[in-house]
């Protein structure tokens, strides 16, 4: 019996083995996800990594924290918006932003690179689109962390991406840049056209861009190391730079729902369309009132019945009176803006003023001064005639200020007051520590040692990359570039 | 069901007797001791042979008895065997009486197999169904809490409908731990699918499926606690296995049974709230601000100030504002079975019905079940069952959790200034004329709660189908061949609604969603079992499993309505649909080899092989043996004892491996449907009227190979002084390594995880299962005390060098579950900094605590549980209560944040208007020094304190003591009910969740989890709906 027992089970083991062996290949090969492609091309991935790069740069996890923390807008204390002004910055943001910059934006910039450059004709073009566009991510990314990693980002077999000292991320930045200029071929059609909503695929614009985020990265570069002087000269007798408002780099929102500005949907979301949160800091208001600047009712609004734009310090509490920060500025189709042709003719201007690469050149410096002043005003709607003429007649000449350098900085905080983390940038390369444009003071509550210099890395990259520098920089504490 | 079962057992041995020598016959009849009653199914064997037969229902046998034999055995479960001599006697009549001294008890174990207690090697704790519906609970999975050592059930919150999350010795994987559910031998769902809102990342709780099962339907609960338990089940039941066996018909009358329960719920625990101060800003009114930072009331009784109504008030407190809110919810539970059976076969047809409505207005749940059970005999060889289950279950107004949402319900009323009348505001949340919101505030950023609840409701109806198809057939005595076919189906609607005029989503908002799941799971197993010799019994099983999920999503987000309360697509000027799909295949063989010599010694060995669609083609087959011994040595050693009733000891070792996540090995490219915005504000793709693909989140890994589980168990069960104390320790070590993972990678790589066979985590343990029976007298008193313990040391190991951490679950503001090499699971997030000698160090100009981030802050799971449950019997009166405790741990609650940031929890009154200065140091050039820095107002100091990103001001220690169930019972005295049609009839008084009789958490109960059933995470809440205690009353009949 026992025998028996043992042949049927052998041969029940048996057929078992069999069915399940025989029926196993085919019923198991479905380990495919339907919903999704295993080819892409690049352009879809280029629109989508060019989209979350702007919607964070306008959004709750950069615009509000860095605005507030350096000073450019005011939360009105308590009346206002959250603690982002005394550096209580959310680990969130801080880690939404390094997200984006990594991984929603810079990996499919990496992937689209990658595809473009496979494709049979290779899309030549459009590589050297994303590429320009991860540079500059890459450059904002290291303004705001410092050392971060690049070079070994983004390469499957590296798990734990070591940080690269900023110098070196400067030097990648613009080694990404050339590459991608000299790679464009402004005679194929293949590129990346309807899906560029920048340029909708003029690639003389994308190298002008390219050449004028070079330009500004060795700009930040300079005061530490004076060598890429040079360079900057070079670049300035070579030209090519964005050379005109239509070259600006800007990414459209709209006005339709779920298509608008950051900035705007969140008014629209919790304050039923007007600005409660954000309203006017005396370090921009003051200076633009001293300087009788016509863009004071672009940039803010009185509130109704007041007569004066108030002004608050940056942890000083708002009140009804305080002026907010204009819903022209926080329009829903307002773009997002990363390089102006004001923003290079101020540079210039700064270049010559300094003599850097250059001869010094304070004529030169003032008529590129002036004439980036009035780019400024017309970007902001000013009549040209209005512009024409407060540059003519109310304008400082860089030649009759003492401190011309200063001057041109200080135009330049009022330019970028509403693109916050060149204004950051543009504060902390305007002079050494103390010696900044303007002079910022520590807000009442915010942590001793100082105002802030950068960001801490996000939690989420500190505690899983082993290669973060230790003991993790604090926020009061300098970048490389900063002196 | 016992008695079936050894009916079956002896028809065996009847059908293979080989010694058929006819000498003689003898007759007699099998009567149970103590009532006299016939026994059915006693094996009767000849004693020194294989000859047997079995009593009949009438309890009565024949049997031939060869030549030179004279000794009859009459053996039963649960009695004595008894052997008598036959001498020249023709009938032999035999009364057996119930043997104190074994555990008999027949539990049902993987794939179904019903097994012996006393023959296992391994712990398995059994919870009759007369347990769970002692003081039924909505969830089936909440009726264990306290019940069973090892099993911990973490409720999410007090949602009506909720999800409960179970553990079983630990969590044993970083991507958590979910134990198998299986009833009749069909695995089945219990997803608990993360609900989207229309409004961000705030979520609303959709239960867990285990959920839809009706507690009156269960017969017995089986929980298989270790690997070699639930071996046959391979991956699926790596985390232990949940084995449900649902009632049958029983052979004789037809029978109604009527179980109605009428309940009362309320709040469990309302936070303590100060009554004292206005809603302001630094001491000053101001309606914009809804907190407790304003004037002292009683010091502004001179002046009127406006209220959110516009009206010139004198300020006043509102102390019940916020108990008010709430209503007391009614649970009605009611079941009707039919049932009967007879030798031919047995029915059970169970209709329930569970109508609740909430804490809240607006809120309710109705869930309808129907159940059948049914099986036939065919002749003696075939036998088929089928059951099917169909569970109907639709609520209303579940309520929006967490964070950044505006219908978020728990700050909002929580929220209240103290000074707002709840009734002004229940009547007054819409302008009878514009038909627009009354804001709390001017700016018009508070959402009245009244509007919540009446214009924001969440809907959602599920449909699920359950059941299975048994057939069993023995072409040979010794052989059975039985084949079970599942289908597990249910589809689940879901819909958000957000009005117009809802500040936070002021053009309104819907979502709505369906989800389909499907389980098919077929077993095929061929069983063969015989004595090899009177003392050694084999059993052999072999058996093909195939095992198929599919699961699939439709969701759509609508956004801007043109037409208020229409909530159609059209009427929306956004949508953005997405769908997602999961699917994946699982084929296996197994072998099972079980001996017992002489009923004391036991060994089972088994061995499955299992190839799995999710992982790559070379490393998708993979076996996974174990084996289990048991040994009662009181019976080897014929231990005769007045202390000693039972002894054995068992040991267990097992290895289970386990697949991946579908689609976990290809590059995959997604279209894209949003892109994400910090606040809610995610935009949409087409943006400018273009698409983006998005590479993935998390990068395939084509090398994947099983995850590897190695268990080891030691245990003993005792039982003393005739059965009045009973005793089980088990201790044992869980090792998961190779865990397959999606291992969260630096996002500087470009992803955020990547799936890697990583780490290895260790749960060692302790169980102690006590059962006490101090009190036992012969006019019918009895106290029982049932004690069950569990100690559980979890360890990560095996984290490759280049890394600390592991995070596996993200709250907010840098809050990080996470796992650390060496240590448990933990909490993480920002803590306080603190000089060498652990003082607080201080901001020397505001007075207020440095932070640091990324510190851990605890370990989110116990130190240890203890379920403490009492029964009182005497005559016909019932009590019992079951006391629950937590030891260890920690807990976050954003709840008790906001009370206190807000300024509106009792303890903020402290120190306003006085000078506070925190004890801690400052730091300097010249070192360390005492603090002596105020802090400006105890505005800034909670407002710092108990920010939510300041993780540590808000985490507390998770122990607690709660009375989880109290239920008082009178049984009317047959004698009462005789010339009735009423068999039996029973009136109850039950209660669940009555008293946390300890914890440490302020304000809220401290069960509560964030993260849901469905994650890793726990130890964390965010506005979650408090927990309800129920009390009611309860009518058993049957007819």
């Amino acid at each position: 019996m026992f025998k028996n027992i043992k042949r049927y089970t052998v041969i029940a083991a048996l057929g078992l083995t069999a069915v399940a062996a025989t029926s196993c290949e085919s019923y198991l090969d479905i380990n495919t996800d339907p919903y999704a492609s295993t080819k892409v091309e690049p352009k879809l991935l280029f629109n989508y990594a060019t989209t979350n790069w702007a919607a964070n740069r306008a959004g709750g996890d950069n615009y509000i924290p860095i605005a507030l923390s350096a000073q450019t807008i005011a939360s009105g204390g308590n009346f206002g918006w959250g603690k982002d002004n005394v550096y209580e910055i959310s680990p969130y943001s801080t880690g939404n932003t390094w997200k984006a910059y990594y991984a929603t934006a810079g990996l499919n910039l990496v992937q689209a690179i990658a595809e473009a450059e496979k494709a049979s004709p290779a899309n030549n073009n459009a590589a050297a689109q994303a590429k320009i566009e991860l540079a500059t991510m890459m450059y904002e990314a290291t303004l705001i962390w410092g050392d971060i990693p690049f070079s070994e980002s983004w390469q499957e077999s590296i798990s734990y991406p070591k940080f690269d000292a900023q110098k070196s991320v400067f030097e990648q930045v613009i080694g990404l840049l050339d590459e991608a200029i000299a790679q464009i071929d402004e005679t194929s059609p293949l590129k990346i056209s309807e899906y560029d909503l920048i340029y909708n695929g003029d690639l003389s614009k994308w190298k002008s861009f390219a050449k004028s985020i070079k330009f500004k990265t060795y700009m930040v570069m300079v005061d530490k190391d004076p060598s890429v002087a040079s360079k900057i000269g070079q670049m300035l007798n070579e030209g090519g730079m964005v050379s005109s408002a239509a070259a600006n780099f800007t990414f459209p929102f709209y006005n339709t729902p779920d298509k608008e500005n950051p900035r705007y949907k969140i008014l629209k979301r919790y304050a039923g369309g007007s600005n409660i949160f954000f309203f006017a800091n005396n370090n921009v208001l003051s200076y633009m009132k001293q300087l009788e600047d016509p863009r004071i009712p672009v940039y803010f609004d009185k509130p109704a019945g007041v007569s004066t734009y108030n002004g608050v310090d940056s942890e000083e509490e708002a009140d009804a009176t305080t002026a907010t920060i204009s819903m022209y500025l926080y329009r829903p189709d307002a773009p997002e803006v990363v390089y102006t042709y004001q923003e290079q003719l101020y540079l210039e201007a700064e270049a010559y003023a300094r003599g850097l690469g250059v001869g010094q050149d304070l004529n030169k410096a003032n008529e590129l001064y002036k004439k980036a002043t009035l780019q400024a005003l017309l970007f902001n709607g000013i009549a040209s005639s209005t512009a024409q003429d407060y540059v003519d007649n109310t304008l400082p000449a860089l030649t009759s200020v003492a401190k011309p350098v200063d001057q041109i900085h200080l135009m330049q905080w009022i330019d970028l007051m509403d693109r916050p983390l060149e204004a950051w940038t543009q504060w902390r390369r305007s002079g050494s520590e103390g010696n900044e444009v303007p002079t910022l003071t520590q807000p009442e509550g915010t942590p001793a040692g100082g105002l802030i210099r950068r960001w801490v890395y996000s939690p989420d990259e500190a505690t899983s990359n082993a290669n973060t520098p230790s003991p993790t920089p604090i926020i009061t504490q300098k970048l490389w570039f900063d002196l | 069901m016992r008695k079936v079962l050894f009916i079956g057992l002896v028809m065996f041995l009847t059908l293979v007797s080989q010694a058929w020598a006819q000498n003689r016959a003898v007759s007699g009849k099998v009567t149970d001791r103590s009532t006299g009653d016939a026994l059915p199914g006693v094996a009767v064997l000849v004693k020194g042979t294989t000859t047997g037969t079995a009593t009949g229902v009438d309890g009565t046998y024949t049997i031939n008895v060869p030549e030179g034999s004279n000794t009859l055995v009459f053996r039963f479960i649960g009695y004595s065997v008894v052997e008598r001599n036959i001498d020249n006697a023709s009938v032999v009549n035999v009364a057996l009486g119930v043997d104190s001294k074994q555990l008999q008890e027949v539990v049902v174990t993987a794939i179904g197999i019903e097994r012996e207690t006393k023959s296992l090697g391994y712990a398995a704790s059994k919870v009759d169904g007369e347990e769970l519906t002692k003081a039924r609970e909505t969830n089936v999975v909440n009726g264990l809490a306290g019940k069973v050592s090892g099993v911990r059930i973490t409720q999410s919150s007090g949602s009506l409908g909720g999800s409960s999350k179970v553990t079983i010795r630990g969590t044993n994987s970083f991507g958590g731990s979910s134990p198998l559910f299986v009833i009749d031998g069909l695995p089945i769902s219990n997803s608990a699918p993360g609900g989207n809102t229309p409004t961000g990342n705030g979520s609303v709780d959709y239960g867990n499926r285990a959920g839809d099962i009706n507690p009156d339907d269960i017969e017995s609960m089986t929980v298989l606690k270790g690997a070699a338990a639930t071996a046959l089940y391979g991956a699926r039941a790596r985390d232990g296995a949940i084995i449900i066996t649902t009632k049958k018909g029983a052979e004789g009358k037809v029978k109604v049974s009527l179980n109605s329960s009428t309940r009362f719920d309320n709040v469990l625990r309302l936070p303590d709230l100060q009554n004292e101060y206005a809603q302001g800003n630094f001491g000053k009114y101001d309606l914009r601000n809804t907190n407790g930072w304003g004037p002292k009331i009683s010091e502004v009784q001179d002046v009127t100030v406006k209220n959110f109504m516009g009206e010139d008030v004198t300020l006043q407190a509102y102390p019940n504002n916020v108990e008010d809110f709430f209503q007391t919810g009614m649970t009605y539970m009611n079941n009707l079975a039919f049932e009967g059976g007879s030798k031919e076969g047995d029915f059970r047809l169970s209709l329930g019905s569970t109508n609740q409505t909430g804490i809240i207005e607006n809120q309710g749940l109705d869930r309808y079940n129907v159940g059948l059970n049914a099986g036939r005999n065919f002749k003696d060889k075939l036998n088929v069952r089928t059951t099917i289950n169909y569970v109907k279950t639709t609520t209303e107004g579940r309520p929006v959790q967490s964070s950044n949402s505006p219908n978020i319900l728990t700050s909002a009323i929580y929220g209240l200034p103290r000074t707002v009348d709840i009734n002004r505001l229940r009547d007054n949340y819409i302008d009878p004329i514009t038909g627009e919101q009354i804001s709390l505030t001017p700016d018009k950023t508070g959402n009245n709660p009244y509007w919540i609840i009446n214009r924001n409701t969440n809907e959602s109806d599920l449909e699920r189908m359950y059941g299975n198809a048994i057939v069993s057939y023995k072409p040979l005595p010794w052989l059975t061949l039985s084949n079970n076919t599942g289908v597990d189906f249910y589809k689940e609607n879901r819909f958000n609604k957000t009005s117009k005029g809802t500040f936070g989503a002021l053009e309104g908002e819907f979502y709505k969603a369906t989800l389909q799941n499907r389980i098919v799971n077929n077993d095929f197993i061929v069983t063969a079992e015989r004595d090899i010799n009177p003392d050694l019994n084999l059993k052999v099983m072999a058996g093909h499993n195939i095992y198929s999920t599919h699961y699939e999503a439709q969701a759509v987000t609508a956004r801007n309505l043109t037409i208020d309360g229409l909530y159609d697509y059209a009427n929306a000027t956004s949508t953005v649909p997405s769908q997602s799909i999961s699917e994946r295949r699982l084929v296996g063989i197994w072998g099972d080899l079980g001996l017992s010599y002489k009923e004391y010694l036991f060994l089972n060995v088994t061995g499955r092989n299992d190839w799995s669609s999710t992982l790559p083609v070379d490393n998708r087959s993979y076996f996974y043996p174990s084996v289990s011994t048991g040994f009662v040595f009181t019976d080897a050693f014929n231990i005769q004892s007045n202390i000693l009733d039972y002894g054995k000891i068992r040991a267990s070792w097992a290895n289970v491996g386990s697949d991946a996540a579908p689609y976990s090995l290809d590059y995959n490219y997604n279209p894209a449907t949003t892109y994400f915005v910090q606040y809610s504000l995610s935009g949409t793709f087409p943006h400018g009227g273009l698409l983006g693909f998005s590479a993935p989140r998390t990068l395939p890994n084509f090398n994947l190979k099983p995850q590897n589980q190695t268990n080891v168990e030691f245990g003993a069960d005792f039982r003393f002084l005739s059965n009045r104390i009973n005793l089980g320790f088990t201790y044992y070590n869980t090792k998961t390594t190779d865990q397959i993972v999606a291992l969260d990678v630096p996002l500087s790589t470009g992803y955020f995880a990547k799936y890697v066979n990583v780490g290895a985590v260790l749960n060692r343990g302790l169980e102690v299962d006590l059962t006490l029976n101090p009190i036992r007298t012969t006019s019918g008193f009895d106290w029982t005390t049932n004690v069950n313990f569990s100690k559980n040391v979890q360890e990560v190991q095996d984290l490759p060098e280049s890394l600390d951490f592991y995070g596996l679950a993200s709250g907010w503001s840098g809050l990080q579950i996470k796992a650390e090499e060496g240590k448990s699971f933990g909490l993480y997030g920002t803590a306080w900094q603190r000089d060498p000698e652990g003082n607080f160090i201080i901001n020397k100009d505001t007075g207020l605590r440095e932070t640091e981030q990324g510190k851990r802050l605890g370990s989110i799971t116990p130190d240890w549980l203890m379920g403490i449950n009492n029964t009182f019997t005497y005559k016909g009166i019932n009590m019992g209560f079951l006391v629950d405790i937590r030891k260890g741990g920690v807990f976050y609650s954003g709840t008790v944040a906001s009370l206190r940031s807000s300024g509106l929890a009792e303890e903020t009154l402290e120190n306003r208007g006085s000078i506070f200065i925190d004890r801690g140091v400052n730091k300097t050039d010249d070192g360390f020094v005492p603090n002596t820095t105020p802090v400006q107002s105890m505005q800034d100091f909670w407002g710092k304190y108990s920010a939510t990103a300041n993780t540590e001001g808000n985490v507390f220690d998770a122990s607690y003591v709660k009375l989880r169930e109290v239920r008082v019972s009178y049984t009317l005295p047959k004698r009462w009910l005789e010339n009735t049609f009423v068999g039996s009839a029973e009136f109850g008084l039950e209660g669940r969740n009555l008293w946390i009789i300890h914890s440490n958490v302020p304000h809220i109960d401290p069960e509560s989890n964030f993260f849901g059933a469905g994650s890793v995470g726990e130890g964390v809440e965010f506005n979650t709906m408090p927990t309800t205690r129920t009390l009611g009353f309860n009518l058993r009949v049957t007819l």
